[in-house]
């Protein structure tokens, strides 16, 4: 019985499905079924094998080829339309002058100048907005996985570094960098400098954990487009100075209000490349207690700006995350 | 063999470029609905405008300078 099953094994790898399928019955058999065709077996599996692999290799061989092909397929780049102004407007250059033709010298300066500038002013390389929240899902999901096991249902408080060229001793230097402290029950204790400048994840008093703001690697590119760090911005001015940056400069929401209020700051954000993190399919707690990255950033710009700790108080968000309102309260006064 | 084109000449192919330049970098810096989709260096696009604007600017005083 079992050498009929062999053979019949042997007669129907024909194909990549049939051997996949073999081969997953093979490694399912029981021992004394594989003790009694080993022999049989071990130069079949080999073949097997080589045959997958060449497989593979020659799969892989076409997929190059589909790259190359579409990649050739993908369009005419700047560079090709540049060279092809380039030649022939030098060409008419050089010739007007040799001719003494004026209307060939404009045509070639015309040319000339118009390829160097298809050099110059290239295509800027472009991701797709949806890969940035795609991205930021995982963090998120993390975070929410760490929440649930930790059971916390705290808030997260963003509590403000010291400014980057203030001198601290060595054991205080974690104190120069944003954190976000996810209370376990929402109270208002906060840890203490020396916990936080340890660079410790979980606290104990209080008890919480302390992660990096989702938000903080924007909130770099924020001081790089404003061409200094937040430290020093009044309030009042970082109001005006963010919108322009996140609308004009690097396009990440449609609309942008950053307005003070009496005990905080409210942000409303309409349309933000971030927005699918609000989805109620992705059931992302995190994003509630954090914010999306833009709206974390935000918080680390207000707390850095202001030196206050401060935490997402309400978060209202509209069918499909279109609008986004926020209300930073200050814990500190 | 010279170059067959004048300063003046120079100084109408600069005007009408920049123009071209700085009313297209214009446009594409409002950031509007579908102008501000285009995907290349506005940043360069400016500059490169600016830059032709001054070269004609440049003649322009040339030419004033040879009049007084």
């Amino acid at each position: 019985m079992n050498e009929l099953y062999a053979e019949e094994g042997v007669s129907d790898v024909k194909t990549l499905k049939d051997t996949s399928e073999y081969l997953r019955t093979e490694s399912m058999t029981p021992n004394r079924l594989q003790k009694s065709r080993r022999d049989e077996g071990t130069s079949m599996v080999l073949t097997t094998t080589q045959y997958l692999v060449e497989t593979i290799n020659q799969l892989q061989t076409e997929l190059d080829f589909a790259k190359r092909e579409l990649e050739k397929k993908r369009g005419i780049t700047s560079n090709k339309v540049a060279v092809f102004f380039l030649i022939p407007g030098t060409a008419s250059l050089i010739l007007s002058v040799i001719l003494n033709q004026q209307v060939l010298s404009f045509i070639g300066l015309g040319l000339t100048f118009w390829g160097a500038l298809f050099l110059f002013v290239k295509p800027v390389k472009y991701v797709k907005g949806s890969l940035l929240d795609s991205t930021a899902i995982a963090s998120y999901s993390t975070l929410d996985r760490m929440l649930t096991d930790l059971d916390y249902k705290g808030r997260g408080y963003y509590i403000p570094p010291y400014p980057k060229e203030a001198f601290l001793p060595q054991y205080l230097r974690g104190l120069k960098d944003m954190v976000v402290f996810l209370s376990a029950d929402g109270g208002p204790e906060m840890p203490s400098i020396d916990e936080i400048a340890k660079k410790r994840f979980i606290l104990e008093n209080p008890k919480g954990i302390c992660v990096s703001p989702p938000g903080m690697g924007l909130l770099s590119q924020f001081e790089r487009e404003i061409g200094r760090t937040i430290d020093g911005i009044e309030l009042s001015e970082l109001c005006q100075t963010l919108p322009q940056v996140v609308l004009m400069n690097l396009q990440l929401a449609k609309e942008l209000e950053i307005k003070p209020e009496s005990k905080g700051v409210r942000l409303t954000v309409v349309n933000s490349v971030y927005k699918k993190l609000y989805w109620k399919e992705q059931e992302l707690q995190s994003v509630l207690l954090l914010g999306c990255p833009l709206v974390s950033a935000v918080a680390c710009a207000l707390a850095k700006s202001t030196g206050k700790i401060l935490t997402i108080s309400e978060s209202n968000v509209s069918a499909k995350g279109e609008k986004i309102s926020v209300f930073y309260l200050f814990v500190e006064d | 063999m010279r170059f067959p084109l004048s300063l003046w000449d120079l100084c109408l192919w600069l005007a009408a470029m920049a123009i071209i330049l700085l009313i297209t970098s214009e446009l594409l810096s409002s950031s509007s609905e579908y102008l501000g989709n285009i995907v290349i260096e506005k940043g360069r696009l400016r500059a490169a405008a600016l830059a032709l604007g001054t070269g004609f600017m440049v003649t322009v005083a040339l030419r004033a300078w040879q009049f007084i």
